[in-house]
């Protein structure tokens, strides 16, 4: 008789685990280890910040019910197989009914089909290549994309610095780094600049001498460097000591606190293109910044401003869909207008790209000072 | 035209480090006729043990923290081989080859978690001003921790060519690579000379280590990549060769940074490894590299 009530312990403990009315379980992939795990910590950061808050106001208001949400945070180590398996165990096995994520854009581009084939919804913080969001119906994003981002860079440099010759050196296998330089280039000639140098590299190499020396011999007034804050300080100090002087430009791959701690003093007088600056005077932001600030000692960077954007985005799209379903979140979530966030204010026509403005932020002794915002 | 010397100066930077790498999979492979995959690895560590005493003991000076990391890694090379790999000496090869595998995940992983899985650099210990010769003569812009990270390395080969060709262990260690079996019925310490073999090797990887995280930047993973284009370095030279080491590393070198220079960053490591093929081809047993009969 023992033996047979074992064998029904596992079932029961199944049983317990079934979703049940009382809790909303969405679904969170970013890299908390791995090459950019400061880029997971920020997400991992502003996730416990929104659970909290929603579920101190006793959850989502869901029809005439209060119900607790649950985020289920899983590391894709910002490898897009990893990303796969992550979107696929969320969706599975913690049948979780919105995700939020990946960061960067090849993860994203490796989850977003599973995803998609599913019919559930995805909201992706911070992958800015337009092939994310792409003849998909499911997948949205709380920032801008790539073109834009190449643009606002190009306009700042020929309009702002007034450079008449640039040079690019990007990541050949990454996405994100790959469509941000293309439109850079293109953008950049356009508006009456000369491009005098498009070099590559592959993501994990370190040594960028032979390219940087390559661009020090054409002898550009910028270098476009839209690459991620892990690798960007070692370029510039690589460059400097190549003897190239030239000012540095990047995009909001740039953002976090480990670029200026890898950098130090090589990083000071350069630009990138970001979503948000803390110093913009929005009250959003200002509330999001004064807890964040409190509970984790850290300035947020535009991560996990994105990613608490991205999550409220699906919070409040559940409240407007008024039941537990992905298909009608979905649908609310493509409604959405006029959502203010700490990056501003976020509304989809049509696609799962937003409507949003940017901000060029300069690096000034170790910090990030608010330069200018660009519109669309 | 003034690019192209310090194009130069780039490719000796990058294939000095390759070398320190290579030699180490070189000698191994010479003395025991083994693959060691975790040497990559111990190349990373070294570059760790570099970052944690410049951090911790920042008044140590260069000329101390160098041969420091270099001893301590050393050890750990040497403890390496009489943990993991001395038991499986006469086990069937693939036995020990994976077991070189399987160190080398456990110290990425050891280091990912004590230290973090960051990019990081090593603080510089090394004068980064330019030469000034070199700048108002050759018209070449290059920092003297590059040249000096050059010449260091250069030295310590030439060191290692003395210490193998002009002292007892070396004709120890030669002897054995000429014959395991029957040097330790001349009463020779064949485990003496294969450790301080993994010593040797250990201590140039980790001279290597720090050099890469001054020059460039050191994570917990680096040894994958830049442990293959040291052994790939070694076999176009002639695996087991020293000479052949140093020789197929400035030569992988100079060919990445050429293309890039003259070619396309795109074609690096397509046209580098290309002609890497074409050269194995041409010379099988690498450039210096005997070829070994085997008797039936």
């Amino acid at each position: 008789m023992k033996l047979h009530t074992l064998a029904l312990l596992p079932l029961l403990a199944l049983a317990a685990c079934k979703p049940t009315a009382q809790e909303i379980k969405i679904g969170v992939s970013a890299p908390t280890t791995g090459s950019i795990s400061a880029t997971g910590q920020s997400a991992k950061n502003a996730i416990a910040l929104v659970q909290d808050e929603i579920n101190a106001g006793g959850g989502v208001k869901v029809g005439d019910k209060q119900v607790k949400v649950r985020f289920i945070l899983e590391d894709d180590e910002d490898k897009p197989e990893s990303a796969a398996t992550v979107f696929q165990k969320l969706i599975n096995q913690d049948k979780v009914l919105a995700i939020v994520g990946s960061y960067t854009s090849k993860c994203s581009n490796a989850g977003a089909p599973i995803a998609e084939a599913a019919g559930i919804p995805v909201v992706s913080p911070w992958s800015t290549n337009p092939n994310v969001t792409k003849g998909r119906k499911f997948i949205f994003r709380a920032c801008f994309i790539d073109p834009f981002q190449g643009r606002v860079v190009a306009q700042f440099a020929t309009s702002k610095l007034k450079a008449k010759t640039g040079a690019v050196l990007y990541d050949v296998a990454s996405d994100y780094n790959k469509g941000i330089a293309e439109v850079f280039r293109d953008e950049f000639t356009k508006m009456g600049g000369k491009i005098v140098g498009f070099e590559t590299y592959n993501t994990k190499d370190t040594d960028f001498s032979g390219q940087l020396t390559k661009i020090k011999g054409s002898n550009p007034e910028v270098v476009f460097l839209p690459n991620y804050f892990n690798e960007v300080p070692l370029q510039i100090q690589q460059a400097r000591k190549l003897g190239l002087t030239a000012v540095m430009l990047g995009g909001d791959g740039w953002d976090n606190p480990e670029l200026v701690k890898l950098g130090g003093k090589v990083m000071d007088g350069n630009y990138f293109s970001n979503h948000y600056s803390p110093d913009i005077d929005n009250p959003i932001a200002k509330g999001f910044i004064a807890k964040y600030k409190t509970r984790f000692g850290l300035v947020p960077d535009a991560a996990s401003a994105l990613t608490y954007d991205s999550a409220n985005l699906i919070l409040k799209a559940v409240a407007t869909a008024g039941k537990a379903d992905s298909k009608a979140i979905r649908d609310a979530l493509a409604a959405t207008v006029g959502f203010q966030g700490v990056t501003g204010n976020i509304t989809y026509g049509g696609g799962g790209d937003p409507v949003k403005g940017a901000v060029v932020i300069k690096v000034e002794d170790g910090k990030f000072v608010f330069d200018s915002a660009v519109n669309p | 035209m003034d690019t192209i010397i310090q194009q130069l100066f780039n490719a000796a930077q990058l294939g000095a480090v390759y070398a320190l790498i290579a030699l180490g999979y070189s000698m191994v492979y010479g003395i025991i006729r083994l693959i060691n995959f975790a040497h990559g690895d111990i190349f990373m560590l070294g570059g760790f043990i570099g970052l944690l005493l410049t951090t911790r003991f920042g008044w140590m000076p260069f000329y101390l923290l160098l041969p420091l990391a270099m001893l301590l890694t050393a050890l750990v090379g040497v403890a390496i081989e009489r943990v993991a790999y001395r038991r499986l000496r006469n086990a069937q090869r693939m036995s020990v080859v994976i077991t070189t595998l399987g160190v080398g995940i456990f110290l990425e992983n050891l280091v990912r978690l004590t230290v973090g899985p960051e990019t990081r650099q090593i603080p510089a210990r090394l004068p980064s001003a330019p030469v000034v010769w070199l700048q108002q003569h050759l018209g070449a812009f290059v920092t003297w921790d590059k040249l000096l990270i050059i010449l260091i390395s250069l030295a310590l080969m030439a060191i290692l060519w003395l210490v193998v060709n002009r002292t007892l262990i070396g004709t120890a260690m030669r002897a054995v690579a000429d014959n395991k079996d029957a040097v330790p019925l001349m009463g020779v310490n064949l485990n003496l000379v294969i450790a301080v073999t993994f010593a040797i090797g250990s201590a140039l990887a980790a001279a290597g280590g720090i050099f890469y995280g001054q020059a460039y930047s050191i994570d917990p993973y680096m040894g994958i990549d830049l442990g293959w284009k040291a052994f790939i370095a070694a076999v176009i030279g002639g695996i087991g060769s020293i000479e052949g080491a140093v020789l197929g590393s400035f030569l992988l070198a100079g060919v990445e940074v050429i293309t890039v220079a003259y070619l396309s960053s795109n074609l690096k490591n397509g046209i580098a490894f290309g002609l890497l093929i074409l050269l194995l081809l041409v010379w099988p047993w690498g450039i210096m590299g005997k070829p070994t009969l085997k008797k039936v």
